[in-house]
């Protein structure tokens, strides 16, 4: 390496306006070529706005009885809306006739069931799907773990957190309130004022046993016939027929617990308290049915989970009701 | 040289975190091609001109001291927040780009390269404050050949010499600065995050003033960080005296602008080099971040540009500083308090005098440790009470501790945008901070989900509580229960006193 006299560049006074005019220029025009060009790739700043960027949707699945133009919802005269007459039934678990019986299912006050008086509403037939929860996310943006989006289109949809769960019934509340095609009945319900939210866990509970006190939806027998359990994963919804059952729903036992709208207490009521849950203690809110994994204890109808709500989990999902708020 | 140099480039961007992400890959491979197009022109077009030209080896104190400083802000800074140190590379690749990049600019203008640490303080000066995202690497290899053509083809005479006007880093970033401002793209960098998370190193302040007396003892650039510093207490004091709120939502001074001032503003050959000169432009530093920060709040620009849209204009004004220092100097009034003192002795005078300064800022808690602008109770009864801006700064800080997962936080957040009284009324949005409240497994914004015109509330939990009381610095993970309501009572928040009240024996 050699040293050398520098030589002084060849300037004049006058050319650093125009020099730093083109410097200006040609960054401006590197940095409004580049966000031109990423235009639809730059991420939305915040931890809420983020946009989302469906993964591809599984092509397996069977998509016949579900309607393509009403947002992959049950092809039936009302979208797969299962009424639940209005009356009392038997909540929670009587341990001399339930051996399998946890203390958070027995009555706080009796130690066993007790009647409960639910006006009429109805539920899905079927846990939402995949297809179904993927249309939403198509439609509204709404962030969600792309996990919830890959699975086959007609399996419970998984990896959903609570308020996923709310955001789907809200969207499909307010889709179902505009859409001119809404099935008369829905539509008058809609219009009195019900809403389309998750299902309480009496709610719940009454629709998967109805109102005789049995264990399980089709009986006090667990049959691996009729619900999808101890196996190794989600099913179809409704791939497990049960004519035993006292409405015609699908799924109440195993494939997927079941997010609801209630607040998890220790008991499954507490006629002393508000039905206010502790501000002030970390959030877990009950979830229903058992899953897949689980043995034919936690599948019995009776059965009771408190989850976190920011919980995506693959064995998680939910279905709704259109009920009186 | 410049080919190794590319060729490194290219090496680089075989790394695994290069490799992690395809725009970064293409960012570095588009450099080094341009890089070599570039070299390919010059040797071609250029031969003759080259021939007998290579390198003049010249070692400034001043690139390579600063260098050291200014790395040694990275590791610090870097020990307490990793993304520095995940960074690591792309820095380095930086560097072998700036030097390819100056050589190549050197003889493109026909003159032999001065060999030296000369690209150091220009790469590490400019990513001290905004790195672009790895979608967007490409843009920081731009910044620093700006920063370079900016140094080549922007000068004036000055004091009979023919340099350059702009303090080469700060030129591209107060360049980018104003197009990013302009195109409302401030996320496509890291500017933000880089402002906010020096405070994650503990004593930051007292770190910086040190490293700070070393700049100063070198380089004679007391008088210009310790007037631009004692502008900005001054008015800190000034304006919550006046006001009742911190200008600064939480500092007297932002940790980035602390920063600033002693590794920015002060390039000696883009400053006045006369003491009433060098005074001046750090009062006009002082003076202009004030502004700069004021006005970017105005129309809702996030305000960590303040410190780096001053320093260019600055650089403008220093010919303008250098007359009004000639004409202060040659008053009868300055003649007669001119003190005869040799430069170096001024210089530890100025150093004595910013040392006894800070001080009395630390000991009066204007620097590091616990600030008014930290408690969130402050910002609630300062909102609650109409104060300017405060809730604009309650929000502010809400949504900060928002994104570090205090449910508490994001639940107030839309609280406000349901209500609609501080903010604009938003519905979606409050929804989306009440779900992520719940997902937080704070109940009332889980209530908050199923009914928002509620608007539930509650206290924040002690899991909030690691969050909230922070104080600029790292989540309280360690702390006891005991501790972090004894510290959210010194915060004010009232029922945290009352609890410990009732817990004492």
């Amino acid at each position: 390496m050699r040293e050398h006299r520098v030589q002084q560049p060849k300037e004049s006074a006058g050319r650093s306006p125009r020099q730093l005019a083109a410097i200006v220029f040609l960054a401006a025009l590197v940095l409004a070529a580049s966000m031109w060009a990423h235009r639809d790739s730059s991420s939305a700043v915040g931890p809420i706005q983020a946009e989302v960027v469906l993964p591809p949707a599984s092509s397996s699945g069977d998509l016949s009885g579900f309607r393509s133009e009403a947002w992959l919802l049950p092809d039936d005269e009302r979208l797969g809306f299962v009424e639940i007459p209005a009356g009392p039934f038997q909540m929670g678990s009587d341990p001399t006739l339930d051996g399998e019986a946890f203390d958070n299912e027995r009555w706080m006050h009796t130690g066993g069931p007790a009647m409960v008086e639910l006006g009429a509403y109805f539920i899905g037939r079927y846990p939402v799907t995949v297809a179904q929860f993927r249309a939403f996310v198509e439609e509204t943006g709404h962030r969600v773990d792309p996990e919830a989006l890959v699975g086959p289109l007609d399996h419970p949809v998984v990896m959903v957190t609570w308020p996923d769960a709310i955001a789907y019934a809200r969207w499909l509340e307010s889709t179902l309130r505009q859409w001119p095609d809404t099935p008369e009945t829905l539509a008058r319900h809609l219009d009195a004022g019900w809403t389309i939210t998750l299902p309480t866990e009496a709610q719940w509970e009454k629709a998967a046993r109805g109102d005789d006190g049995r264990i399980y939806p089709w009986g006090n027998e667990p049959r691996r016939d009729r619900a999808n359990f101890q196996g190794p994963g989600t099913t179809p919804v409704g791939a497990f027929p049960c004519p035993e059952c006292l409405y015609p729903v699908s799924d109440m036992s195993g494939n997927v617990w079941e997010w609801t709208r209630t607040p998890f207490l220790p008991g499954p009521y507490d006629r002393n308290a508000s039905g206010e849950p502790d501000l002030n203690a970390d959030a877990l809110w009950v979830m229903r049915g058992g899953s897949f994994g689980d043995p034919p204890a936690n599948v019995r109808a009776a059965i009771r989970g408190g989850a976190d709500p920011g919980a995506s989990r693959p064995f998680i999902g939910f279905r709704l009701v259109l009920t009186e708020p | 040289m410049p080919l190794a140099f590319t060729a490194l480039l290219v090496l680089v961007s075989f790394v695994d975190r290069v490799q992690e992400h395809s725009v970064l890959v293409w960012s570095f491979w588009g450099s080094a091609a341009a890089l070599l197009a570039w070299q390919g022109w010059i040797f071609v077009r250029m031969k003759d001109v080259l021939d007998g030209q290579a390198f003049a080896v010249v070692l400034r104190p001043q690139h390579y001291l600063q260098a050291t400083l200014q790395i040694a802000v990275f590791v610090y800074w870097g020990w307490y927040w990793r993304p520095v140190y995940d960074y690591a590379w792309l820095l380095a690749a930086q560097f072998v780009f700036a030097y390819s990049f100056s050589i190549l600019l050197a003889w493109a203008r026909h003159r032999p390269y001065i060999l030296g640490f000369g690209p150091f303080p220009i790469v590490l000066s400019t990513n001290l404050f905004l790195w672009f995202r790895d979608d967007w690497f490409y843009l920081q290899f731009l910044m620093i050949a700006i920063g370079f053509l900016g140094k080549e083809f922007v000068r004036w005479n000055r004091e009979g010499r023919r340099v350059h006007i702009f303090n080469p880093s700060a030129f591209s970033l107060g360049l980018f600065s104003v197009i990013l401002i302009a195109m409302n793209a401030s996320d496509l960098t890291w500017g933000l995050e880089i402002a906010t998370t020096l405070t994650l190193a503990p004593r930051i302040y007292m770190f910086l003033f040190l490293i700070g007396l070393i700049a100063m003892y070198s380089f004679s650039i007391t008088l210009v960080a310790g007037s631009a510093a004692v502008v900005l207490f001054a008015w800190s004091w000034l304006y919550t005296t006046m006001i009742g709120v911190p200008f600064f939502v939480d500092s007297e001074i932002p940790t980035a602008v602390f920063l600033g001032l002693h590794l920015l503003v002060t390039d000696p050959s883009t400053s006045p080099r006369t003491p009433i000169g060098k005074t001046i432009f750090g009062i006009l530093y002082g003076v202009g971040v004030i502004v700069l920060f004021w006005g970017l709040e105005v129309i809702g620009v996030p305000t960590f540009y303040d410190k780096l849209l001053a320093v260019p204009l600055l650089n403008l004004s220093v010919q303008w500083i250098d007359h009004l220092a000639h004409s202060i100097r040659s008053s009868s009034t300055w003649q007669r308090i001119k003190l005869d003192w040799t430069p170096a002795t001024a210089n530890l005078l100025h150093m004595s005098a910013w040392i006894t300064f800070f001080a009395l800022m630390t000991v009066t808690g204007r620097t590091d440790g616990r600030h008014t602008g930290d408690s969130v109770p402050f910002w609630q009864e300062a909102c609650e009470e109409g104060r300017r801006n405060a809730c604009d700064r309650l929000t502010q800080l809400q949504y900060a501790y928002c994104a570090d997962n205090s449910g508490w936080a994001c639940n107030e957040l839309g609280r406000h945008l349901q209500e609609g009284r501080i903010v604009d009324h938003d519905p979606d949005l409050a929804m989306g901070y009440f779900a992520r409240a719940c997902e937080l497994r704070f109940q009332p914004g889980c209530l908050n989900v199923l009914e928002p015109e509620r608007r539930v509330t509650a206290r924040p939990r002690p899991i909030d509580f690691r969050v909230l009381l922070r104080e600029g610095g790292a989540s309280l993970a360690d702390f006891s229960e005991q501790e972090l309501y004894e510290r959210a009572c010194e915060h004010g928040w009232e029922f945290a006193c009352e609890a410990m009240v009732s817990r004492s024996p």
